[in-house]
């Protein structure tokens, strides 16, 4: 065990890059998907069809192809040579993306028409409808999901270890294969994600509580 | 007794109006005028087209054909001048409809306040004023959620009142209600009649249409079919079709 404990500053940096990583999506996929989510219920047919394409595209295609394709396929195809960086931030914002804008859609339309029309009827203008009605009764249905989405694109940042992106998974098979000690390796690759998911989990709930009223 | 020509100036004018849902025709060439501290009843069977025409008043419908005068300036759904509109006329909705996550006192004072950007003190002021008027002042710091059916209908008619717009219209006001409750709402529509205000009120309660209407309009199909003083259309309708409908609900 203390071979591989030995490699603890190692652990420290993949953890840290692991979490920026997919933080990083969270947020890029979080404005992203809040778009195509409202363009899911768009009033014109094209832009609800796009959405929809978009969405059922990246969330269909298995995460470990979508790193593969965005980092080798288009290096091999279009010449766009990413660093492994960049294509584990573009291929997880993707995921992300698709994810929220389903969350965003649903949160949305968590809120009842009915208290749309009230809220036009007295004049408001549509971007204040979603301002002082949608947005504050979607934000109680979005964090718990969000918080899944954000767990999902953290496991889902693994994927990047094949574009040998030096995240936590491809800094603990290094340590493996540098010790050998195949078990202990793993194991503290899973405690460490174990308590970064359990964080945001608490996380979470916290901000879920801030936004609770009687309903 | 006053017959000074600005009173007697409808405040609403439908002409040969025309509303399509597809190929269904909702509403077929109506044509109406409101006049000022009038009250208007639309009664007939559901599905023709009664609550589609209060909906097409404020625009919140895109109609076909004819067109909508309120106050003299033609009603165009979606366009920049709707929303000036929409400020002079306040809607009462079958199902409440209030903000879910605002007290009755927030739901009241949301418009006022980030609508027509009136000092809140003031607009607040107003809105307990407008809580003594529906009988509620006792619950002003409930949440939608806490109140029952006829308790939200009043703070919806109060959140109405608030924005103090010179056309009143109630969608069915009382048909989401239970029994109990339905007297209280009624109560209030009835005090604000007396005031004067105009009215232009879908519902099914013909006690209400009797007593409180000064017109009521039988439509069906999407047309006027007869209107006259309530007396005469409940008492002596002379369409059929009016006929009919009277006598299946007043056994009903």
């Amino acid at each position: 065990m203390s071979a591989v404990l030995g490699y603890w500053q190692a652990f420290l940096n993949a953890t840290i890059t692991t979490l920026w990583v997919s933080w990083l999506a969270l947020i890029l996929g979080g404005i992203i998907g809040a778009a195509v989510g409202h363009a899911r219920l768009s009033r014109s047919r094209v832009v609800r069809w796009m959405a929809v394409g978009y969405t059922e595209l990246f969330r269909s295609i298995p995460p470990l192809l979508l790193f593969a394709g965005v980092h080798y396929g288009l290096a091999y195809t279009f010449e766009v040579r990413l660093t492994p960086f960049q294509s584990a931030t573009l291929a997880l914002t993707l995921v992300a993306s698709s994810l929220m804008a389903e969350v965003v859609r649903a949160a949305i339309e968590s809120v009842s028409r009915g208290q749309r029309l009230a809220a036009l009827a007295s004049a408001m203008r549509p971007i204040q409808v979603m301002y002082y009605v949608v947005w504050p009764q979607a934000i109680r249905v979005l964090v718990p999901a969000a918080t899944g989405v954000y767990i999902t694109t953290l496991k889902d940042s693994s994927y990047a270890s094949v574009i040998t992106y030096l995240e936590l998974t491809r800094t603990t098979l290094l340590v493996r294969e540098a010790t050998g000690k195949s078990f202990e390796a793993l194991m503290v690759a899973a405690v460490i994600y174990f308590v970064l998911t359990y964080g945001i989990s608490r996380l979470g709930a916290f901000v879920e509580r801030k936004f609770h009223f009687v309903h | 007794m006053s017959t000074d020509a600005a009173d007697r100036a409808p405040i609403l004018v439908l002409e040969r109006l025309t509303k399509r849902f597809g190929h269904r025709v909702v509403l077929d060439q109506v044509d109406l005028a409101v006049t000022p501290g009038e009250v208007v009843v639309l009664l007939g069977p559901s599905g023709t087209g009664k609550s589609t025409l209060l909906r097409c008043v404020n625009g919140l419908e895109e109609i076909e054909g004819g067109r909508i005068l309120f106050e003299g300036r033609e009603v165009l759904a979606r366009s920049r001048t709707v929303i000036e509109i929409r400020k002079h006329i306040g809607m009462i909705f079958q199902n409440f409809n209030l903000y879910a996550h605002l007290s009755a006192l927030d739901n009241v004072m949301l418009a006022p306040v980030k609508v027509l950007r009136e000092r809140r003190d003031v607009v607040e002021a107003r809105a307990r004023e407008l809580f003594r008027k529906v009988r509620l002042e006792h619950r002003m710091h409930a949440f939608p959620a806490q109140l029952s059916g006829g308790e939200q209908q009043r703070v919806a008619i109060a959140r109405a009142l608030a924005m103090q717009p010179t056309l009143l219209m109630f969608d069915e006001p009382t048909s989401a209600l239970d029994p109990e409750t339905v007297g209280d709402v009624l109560a209030v529509m009835e005090d604000l009649a007396r005031e004067g205000r105009t009215m232009l009120v879908v519902t099914h309660e013909i006690g209400f249409a009797r007593h409180v209407g000064d017109r009521l309009i039988f439509m069906d199909e999407g047309k006027i079919v007869e209107e006259g003083p309530p007396d005469d259309i409940l008492e002596r309708p002379k369409n059929e079709r009016t006929q009919r409908f009277f006598s299946s609900i007043l056994r009903g």
